[in-house]
């Protein structure tokens, strides 16, 4: 009887061998280069006996599945043997291996044994002989709801959130007027540090951008007005739109995108250390001690950044109609002092206010809202910002049909 | 993908000053430390292969700046470290990444992935470090969850398990690749007594059943005396080590006073 060789098996084994295949005595190179032998024996008429060698490691876990896989499904009727006297080398895939075999091998109706396990391996092989699950996908991700199911869970969550919202600002403004009916209460000095953060910390960027944000209008402005030359009304169009849309709107995203994500993620990952428990069971109350000095913070930081917008755009826009319209500084500002009324500037003042509240509020929530860990933080703090985005849109929709439709000032 | 031969692993020996005895850690003049000062200096000792082996020490001696320096997290302003014949290296500059199969570290919080499962956790160095295919990765992830007693948890994340629990998922995935040594920082951290006992017996079976060398960074004496066969002990004045031994004869026959109130929780020293 021939025996089926794999990788260099030693002459002189014992036992009759089955003649599997017609590979007699010969070595497979891609075998031999994984370092295990497979090799099999009829030891009764019902029964086979695979003896297996070399090294089984993760490395070659998969080629040795597939070989003892083929070798068992060659003869289906009978039982297995599995001699691992001749293993040099065996880890834990090794076990995972066996055990699939092994189920593979009920599912033929067949028994499987292991025999001659090496000592050093024994402690692995234990492993074999507790009952271990098949594999049932449980590293795929779980299949999601039906789209019917998601569409109602993701209206409940909608309303859940509003409510929670609604609840949250509730609370909040409470917490406000009683902090600020007794002002020695307020952590003063805490306040001035958020102030710092959320105000002169932003003064750099928020400049930047609105410079920025005020040339590139004027350029486009320019672009348009100089067919008709009406060049002088760059400025008309610059200050108005800085000053009671741009230089509001731009300041509460930058904040938005600072210290309403800055404040999700340090409120969140105090939720998930258990501080703001540790608030609870110290008597302070999470919302006055956390919240309204962060919402008092912003709401004076936004208005006064919102003014060094206002500035930083309509001096952007005077630089670029200077440059491109041959529009001198003066004439410039002269047009803008005609056109630009103070109320104006309140209505975008105002504006930034109720957006400062809005942003402390949202980011907030959003951190007591972290339930379990860093993933959870990441969460709130991207939610924080989108809904910030969001909120800061419609209540700039709102102010834009209020101040529209509403008496003038 | 790293190249791993087993068979030259196990062949591999530690350096010359650390032969005579089969050594699978070899600590070498070293001294660490942070910005703020030396925290360790001129440290020596030597890990026997297949032991179980304590670092201990009362808080701020440098229990875990040891630990780290031994699995490469921080550099060492001077001296050796090396593991399985290897010379441990700083992991940011990624020259370690031969020894990283060769060890498992379970951290005090057990630092699973909380975005993952309990399973996923325990895959990731398989998906990391092999070319296995799902179905296999998935049984030898079974397997290890079978090991740790966490079968029927492989769904759940992290938050959704209690302390001793998320633990011993930490475990299982410290325990993947089969490493050669395993590193627990304070493992008893946060554990009611029995669970800390189950860990401890845990630890030993691990041990016993598989060879694994276990070192171990505590501070829990009774955890220590069931456990240890050897143990250092760190000194925050001195910066070094003040005793080494057997940890139950170091308990009754040490003459050294700080060694005497340390396993007699005294405030004698």
């Amino acid at each position: 009887m021939a025996g089926r060789i794999f990788g260099p098996w030693r002459p002189g084994q014992t036992g009759a061998t089955s003649d599997l295949t017609d590979t007699d005595g010969v070595v497979t190179p891609s075998r031999e280069s994984c370092g295990f032998r497979v090799r099999v024996e009829d030891k009764h008429f019902d029964e086979i006996c695979v003896h297996l060698g070399g090294k089984i490691f993760m490395g070659n876990a998969e080629a040795v599945l597939q070989e003892l896989l083929r070798t068992i499904r060659n003869q289906p009727m009978k039982n297995v043997e599995i001699n691992l006297q001749e293993v040099e080398y065996i880890d834990s895939s090794g076990v995972a291996i066996l055990v699939a075999v092994s189920r593979a091998s009920q599912s033929l109706n067949n028994r499987l044994s292991i025999t001659n396990v090496p000592d050093k391996f024994k402690g692995f092989l234990h492993l074999f002989e507790e009952p271990a699950p098949a594999p049932s996908g449980v590293l795929r991700p779980p299949q999601g709801p039906n789209l019917l199911v998601q569409i109602g869970d993701g209206c409940t969550a909608l309303y859940n959130n509003a409510l929670d919202i609604l609840a949250f600002i509730g609370a909040a403004m409470e917490a406000l007027v009683r902090d600020l009916s007794r002002p020695r209460k307020l952590k003063w000095d805490g306040l001035w540090k958020l102030i710092e953060r959320a105000g002169s910390d932003a003064v750099p960027i928020v400049t930047i951008l609105s410079f920025l944000m005020g040339a590139i209008l004027a350029f486009q402005a320019a672009v348009q007005l100089r067919k008709f030359g009406a060049n002088i009304f760059v400025a008309d169009l610059v200050s108005v739109s800085i000053c009671l849309e741009m230089g509001p709107l731009l300041t509460a995203l930058i904040v938005a995108g600072r210290s309403g994500a800055g404040y999700a993620a340090h409120i969140g990952t105090m939720q998930v250390n258990q501080e703001v428990d540790a608030l609870k069971v110290m008597g302070f109350d999470p919302i006055r001690y956390l919240v309204s000095p962060r919402i008092l913070a912003v709401a004076l930081s936004l208005p006064c950044l919102t003014v060094i917008a206002d500035l930083s755009g309509v001096v952007g826009g005077a630089l670029v109609a200077w440059f491109s319209l041959d529009l001198t500084p003066t004439a410039y500002f002269n047009q803008v002092h005609k056109v630009l009324e103070v109320s104006d500037v309140l209505k975008g003042l105002t504006k930034s206010l109720v957006f400062g509240i809005e942003i402390a509020l949202i980011g907030c929530l959003r951190g007591f809202q972290v339930r379990g860990g860093a993933e959870s933080v990441g969460t709130a703090t991207t939610s924080a910002v989108v809904t910030s985005i969001f909120i800061l849109t419609v209540t700039d929709a709102v102010f834009a049909v209020l101040f529209y439709y509403g008496p003038r000032l | 993908m790293i190249e791993h031969d087993p068979q030259k692993e196990a062949e591999t020996q530690m350096p010359e000053a650390s032969a005579p005895t089969e050594l699978i850690a070899s600590v070498r003049n070293l001294t660490v430390g942070y910005a703020s000062g030396i925290i360790l200096q001129d440290v020596s000792f030597d890990v026997p292969r297949g032991s179980v082996f304590g670092i201990l020490g009362r808080s701020g001696c440098g229990k875990t700046t040891l630990f780290k320096a031994m699995i490469g997290l921080i550099e060492p302003y001077e001296g050796e470290i090396f593991v399985d014949g290897e010379k441990v290296e700083p992991l940011a500059e990624g020259k370690s990444e031969s020894i990283l199969r060769k060890i498992g570290v379970l951290f005090q919080s057990g630092a699973l992935f909380s975005s993952m499962t309990v399973a996923e956790n325990v895959a990731l160095p398989f998906r990391q470090y092999t070319d296995l295919n799902e179905t296999i990765i998935e049984q030898i992830v079974l397997l290890k969850l079978s090991e740790v007693g966490l079968l029927g948890k492989e769904r759940l994340l992290p938050s959704e398990l209690s302390g001793g629990m998320q633990k011993r998922a930490a475990l299982a995935r410290a325990m993947a690749l089969d490493p050669k040594i395993l590193f627990f920082d304070e493992p008893s951290t946060g554990l009611d007594p029995v669970t800390s006992a189950e860990l401890d017996r845990t630890i030993l079976r691990i041990n016993e059943t598989l060879g694994t060398t276990i070192i171990i960074v505590t501070h829990e004496l009774a955890s220590v005396l069931d456990v240890a066969d050897r143990v250092i002990m760190l000194d925050g004045d001195e910066k070094t080590i003040i005793a080494e031994g057997d940890p139950r004869h170091l308990r009754d026959a040490s003459t050294d006073p700080r060694v005497q109130a340390f396993f007699r929780r005294s405030l004698s020293a």
